[in-house]
């Protein structure tokens, strides 16, 4: 559906992974991956904070 | 046979090695990953039940944060920032997340495994500042100091002093094959910055000074743990070990020196040996005598690539002895290492780089980068890496914990330690009946 392929042959291919020859589609990957990073990190405080107030 | 039948052999030959070597390192990551299940083994038994799932799930957490965010900033800076704090872009274009060898490329056998056995590098890095800080520590804070020390910290003491032109090895002739301190020393000193802000467990100490020891609820799982982490070892050890293919060919350390796996293995398992002895003959103590292995592995691992065995021995022998004494004075200091990670890891990896100073003097240095004119290892080299391995673990572990300590978020309330840090999660260790203190 997003038509990810950077290569239309496997003759001399070098770099296949997806979007491998689109910046933008790999800095949407990359940043994706930054948040998917962060939102836990978020959640795991909040559970803390909640654990503190239950344990007090 | 004809010179075009000659040049097909010689690259067949060539893509043969790079499929054999592929399979070396891939293999060598695999292994390293036990160092995991081994730190997992270790820190849940040394913890007591009502805490033990918290730091496991806090070790497989470090293990899982470190791998993204090695692919994000770490391999870059470890390529990069080999002069100092002046980034390199040339070599830096290497390690960028976008660049087209940092995944699936048929034109690039060598990256990805590289990258993966770096990646288990700063996961182990990671791993040792987990164990100190058991019992008492806020699992985001925690996951955010590891992927300092993991992804950024250890990355530019490794490009300072375990890179061909490392400045370190350039201008000093530091020599540090196998890691003690840009692995060891850097995250034992980071554990004790963060251990100075983050405090004792609650019961650890007296009133009057004196300090308590809080058993784990269960050595055998320690003791097993450590004993996979050794296991482990192997495959770091051997990731260590690079090969060249220029005139002559063959092993070579990480800084382009020529050596062997023989070598590697020869002083690997002396020092295991060394280790364990020792820390039984000074302590008589199970979890101690099995910590002493990692204590000979730290002491001889700079210069594992140039002992004499028996040397490699007598050397991690020391380093036994070294490692509980080091805890029982940093005890005495206040300080509460619930594993002993800044005297195993950090004051270990400063001997095993003290003791290259000693006993390696005079071996001529290499580097596999040309125009570099290496010293030779020298007492001088030694003494200033290990200062700067020193200051670069502890200043950002102190600071950034201190930063945390300030806003809030570093330590566990008294209340959830005392009925356990498993309470912040979804889960128990061990059925109801058999939870206790």
């Amino acid at each position: 559906m997003f038509n990810s392929s950077p290569i239309t042959s496997w003759e001399g291919a070098e770099a296949i992974f997806s979007y491998a020859d689109s910046p933008m589609g790999m800095a949407v990957c990359f940043w994706v991956m930054a948040v998917m990073l962060v939102v836990p990190l978020v959640v795991s405080y909040n559970a803390e904070e909640r654990a503190e107030i239950a344990h007090q | 046979m004809t010179p075009e039948e000659m040049q097909a052999a010689i690259e067949a030959l060539q893509g043969l090695s790079n499929t054999n070597l592929e399979i070396f390192y891939y293999w060598c990551t695999a292994i390293m990953v036990l160092i995991h299940a081994g730190f997992l083994m270790y820190e849940m038994g040394a913890s007591r039940v009502k805490h033990s799932l918290a730091s496991g799930t806090k070790n497989v957490l470090a293990f899982a944060f470190m791998i993204p965010t090695f692919y994000m900033f770490g391999w870059l800076i470890y390529l990069s920032f080999w002069q100092g704090f002046t980034y390199d872009p040339v070599w830096g274009e290497f390690g960028l997340p976008m660049s087209a060898i940092m995944g699936p490329n048929m034109a690039d056998q060598a990256t990805g495994v590289f990258w993966g056995a770096f990646t288990l590098f700063a996961c182990t890095t990671a791993s040792i500042l987990s164990g100190a800080v058991i019992e008492r520590i806020r699992m985001a804070s925690f996951v955010v100091l590891a992927v300092i020390l993991g992804s950024v910290v250890w990355n530019l003491a490794a490009s300072w002093g375990w890179h061909p032109a490392g400045w370190l090895v350039t201008e000093y002739g530091y020599h540090d094959a196998v890691a003690s301190g840009v692995v060891h020393t850097i995250s034992g000193f980071f554990a004790l910055g963060v251990l100075i802000n983050l405090g004792p467990r609650i019961g650890k100490f007296n009133a009057d000074g004196s300090a308590n020891q809080i058993r784990g609820h269960s050595l055998p799982m320690t003791i097993t743990g450590l004993m996979l982490i050794v296991v482990g070892f192997f495959g770091f050890i051997g990731a260590c070990v690079l090969y060249n293919y220029g005139v002559g060919g063959g092993w070579t350390n990480i800084y382009g020196g020529p050596t062997t796996l023989s070598a590697y293995l020869f002083n690997t398992l002396m020092a295991v040996a060394g280790g364990i002895i020792g820390c039984y003959a000074c302590t008589r103590d199970p979890f101690w005598m099995m910590s002493g292995a990692l204590c000979g592995v730290i002491s001889a691992a700079a210069g594992l690539d140039l002992w004499y065995p028996p040397l490699a021995f007598a050397i991690a022998f020391a380093g036994g002895y070294l490692g509980p004494w080091a805890a029982g004075q940093l005890e005495k200091m206040g300080i509460d290492d619930a594993v002993g990670a800044v005297s195993v890891h950090g004051i270990c990896g400063v001997w095993g780089l003290l003791a290259v100073g000693i006993f390696l003097g005079g071996y001529p240095g290499f580097s596999s980068w040309d125009g570099f004119e290496i010293p030779p290892i020298n007492m001088t080299g030694q003494v200033i890496g290990a200062i700067v391995m020193m200051l670069t673990g502890f200043i950002p572990g102190y600071v950034l914990s201190w930063i945390f300590n300030k806003l809030g978020v570093l330590r566990a309330g008294d209340g959830v330690q005392r009925d356990g840090m498993d309470h912040e999660l979804e889960g128990i260790a061990y059925p109801e009946e058999i939870r206790s203190q």
